[in-house]
């Protein structure tokens, strides 16, 4: 990307490895200096994957930055002349369910919240892309929801559960989970922008296999505990901030939610280069 | 870190040869058996072993081998008509009865042990059958999905042997007053076939029904603990969980010709009824013929 065209980051923090040439403004999404940088860099393309992922004792900030952040994102393009807009949204907002079918197309309900409150700012600013996306058609904006996402620099949720020594489950669960590198992940999103992608797409990986596989395959160890054991103490040791999952969550160590990625792949052609074994080996490389 | 993870793998792997070896020969033969049937079947497995919906032979092959010991021991079943199967794709429809489904089971190997080429069955379930612990993971091991319509689908697409009991819980539940009464079927399976123009093939399975005579069905006390229905049979509840144990009575599983139906998935109930009365129609002759033949219910 960096050789036909000028990248730069907007951070609340700076970023130490930035590779050379990518300029980093330190701002907040929220306020008036995010609309300075876009006027005065007046970027032909946004790609927004801004969400605060971890969460909070308080959740009013996450709400905040992602919702209120994103719908003023939106209005920049709009005022801005940006010309292209890429939503990193995530695979998480259909919700985990036991009824639900299996590889859900983009067309499948965002029911993440029903059971799952603490997301449903990433169900929010989901919509409120997809809204964007027939309101200005003049735009193109692609909105990517990728399956759960591994790295070694990634803090989502899964990443950092898989990433412990000993790794809480469900007794008696073992749903199958989907994968997909990072560098995947940012390969889509550059594919996104070269075909010009207008719509919503699911992005899968190399595979999926049964949660319990997926700790084994990256170095941890399960500890099954039964369900009301397991809810009675996350939702204690969240509140307490002791762990960074809230109890909701734990319909996905339950059911699977897996997602069909097959619209990306005719539109673009993408093909993960990692294979499972190395989307796990690279959490803790 | 390494010694201890060695010597766990070093107890588990101990201790299931303790079991293996302790196992009659008889048994071990049969497992053998179940390994070459499972490896004949074409399979879509990742390097680690899974299906994309979660189906393990390895797993399958634990669970087949009790239900293969009652298909030729305990109910001893008798198959007929295997041999009019048809490749690729296609739609099992059965009569469902006996309170547990041993009938599921049975069909199953049915198909796995007794067909040629073998295949593997993908039963359609209930959704509250996920959401038990432990049910929850052998049901998806062995290869069975909830039963929603795009699940269902993308099984026959894939050229797979789906198998649905269109009374569901009418059927499996109905007091032994009603036995070989087909209850009313479902119409989600007839679109299915011809949205997908998989073949439907037949199923009449008599000894079901006499594997646990349902007595009463107290099935608002049922709702309320959560279950679909509460049999009482002639050992249920009286013998407590030994209650749960069918009675021996001999299966006999016969197959019809596979019916090809055409027309239009999203048509109105009436068109689809009336196809679905036809099939209705071929699994009660089927029983029939069964019923006729059968000398004794526990000699077959």
């Amino acid at each position: 990307m960096l050789e036909n065209h000028e990248v730069c980051g907007v951070d609340v923090e700076p970023w130490q490895s930035a590779p050379q040439g990518v300029k980093v403004h330190i701002v907040d999404l929220r306020k008036k200096k995010f609309e300075d940088v876009i006027r005065t860099e007046k970027p032909a393309a946004i790609v927004h994957m801004g969400m605060l992922r971890p969460f909070r004792s308080n959740a009013g900030i996450r709400h905040d930055v992602n919702v209120r952040g994103t719908k003023q994102l939106l209005d920049h393009c709009v005022n801005h002349g940006v010309q292209q807009l890429v939503l990193v949204s995530s695979g998480s907002v259909y919700g985990a369910f036991s009824e639900n079918p299996y590889y859900m197309d983009e067309d499948s309900p965002l029911s993440a919240s029903r059971s799952y409150a603490a997301i449903r700012d990433l169900v929010e600013v989901d919509t409120l892309a997809c809204a964007f996306l027939w309101r200005y058609p003049q735009i193109r904006t692609s909105v990517l929801r990728p399956v759960n996402v591994l790295g070694h620099s990634v803090r989502s949720m899964m990443a950092q559960y898989l990433r412990q020594d000993r790794i809480p489950t469900v007794m008696g669960f073992d749903p199958m989970t989907q994968f997909i590198h990072e560098a995947d992940v940012s390969e889509a999103i550059a594919l996104a922008l070269e075909h010009g992608l207008q719509g919503v797409f699911n992005v899968t990986g190399p595979g999926e296999v049964p949660l319990h596989t997926a700790i084994e395959a990256s170095g941890g160890r399960a500890l099954p505990m039964p369900e009301f054991v397991m809810r009675a103490l996350f939702e204690r040791l969240f509140r307490w901030g002791v762990i960074s999952y809230p109890p909701g969550a734990i319909d996905y160590l339950k059911f699977p939610n897996t997602l069909s990625g097959e619209r990306f792949v005719e539109a673009t052609n993408f093909r993960p280069l990692f294979g499972l074994e190395e989307t796990f080996d690279s959490l803790r490389g | 870190m390494e010694p201890v993870a060695e010597k766990r793998g070093g107890i588990t792997r101990a201790l299931s040869d303790f079991v293996a070896d302790r196992l009659p020969m008889a048994t071990r033969e049969l497992q053998a058996e179940i390994e070459a049937k499972l490896a004949q079947v074409p399979n879509q497995l990742n390097e680690f072993g899974y299906d994309p919906f979660g189906l393990s032979p390895d797993w399958l092959c634990k669970f087949v081998l009790p239900g293969l010991i009652l298909y030729r021991h305990w109910f001893r079943c008798r198959c007929d008509g295997l041999e009019k199967l048809p490749a690729g794709r296609m739609l099992l429809v059965a009569n469902h009865a006996g309170q547990l489904p041993f009938d599921a089971a049975m069909l199953s190997t049915a198909l796995l042990m007794e067909a040629e080429p073998p295949r593997i069955v993908r039963p359609m379930g209930e959704y509250f059958l996920p959401r038990l612990p432990f049910v929850s993971i052998a049901f998806a091991r062995s290869g069975a999905l909830v039963g929603t319509p795009g699940n269902c689908a993308r099984m026959l697409e894939n050229d797979e042997a789906v198998m649905v009991f269109p009374e569901g819980v009418r059927g499996i539940s109905k007091t032994y007053d009603h036995a070989y009464e087909l209850q009313r079927f479902g119409l989600g399976f007839m679109r299915l076939a011809l949205e997908t123009r998989a073949p439907i093939v037949p199923v009449g399975i008599v000894g079901s029904e006499e594997q646990a005579p349902g007595l009463a069905n107290l099935e608002r006390l049922g709702r309320r603990l959560g279950l679909p229905a509460l049999p009482i049979t002639p050992t249920f509840p009286l013998l407590g969980p030994l209650g749960l144990i069918p009675l021996p009575a001999r299966y006999r599983i016969s197959f019809g010709e596979p019916l090809y139906f055409e027309g239009d998935g999203s048509d109105e109930d009436e068109a689809i009824e009336s196809k679905v009365e036809l099939v209705k129609r071929a699994i009660e002759a089927l029983i029939e013929r069964g019923l006729a033949e059968r000398r004794g219910i526990f000699s077959g």
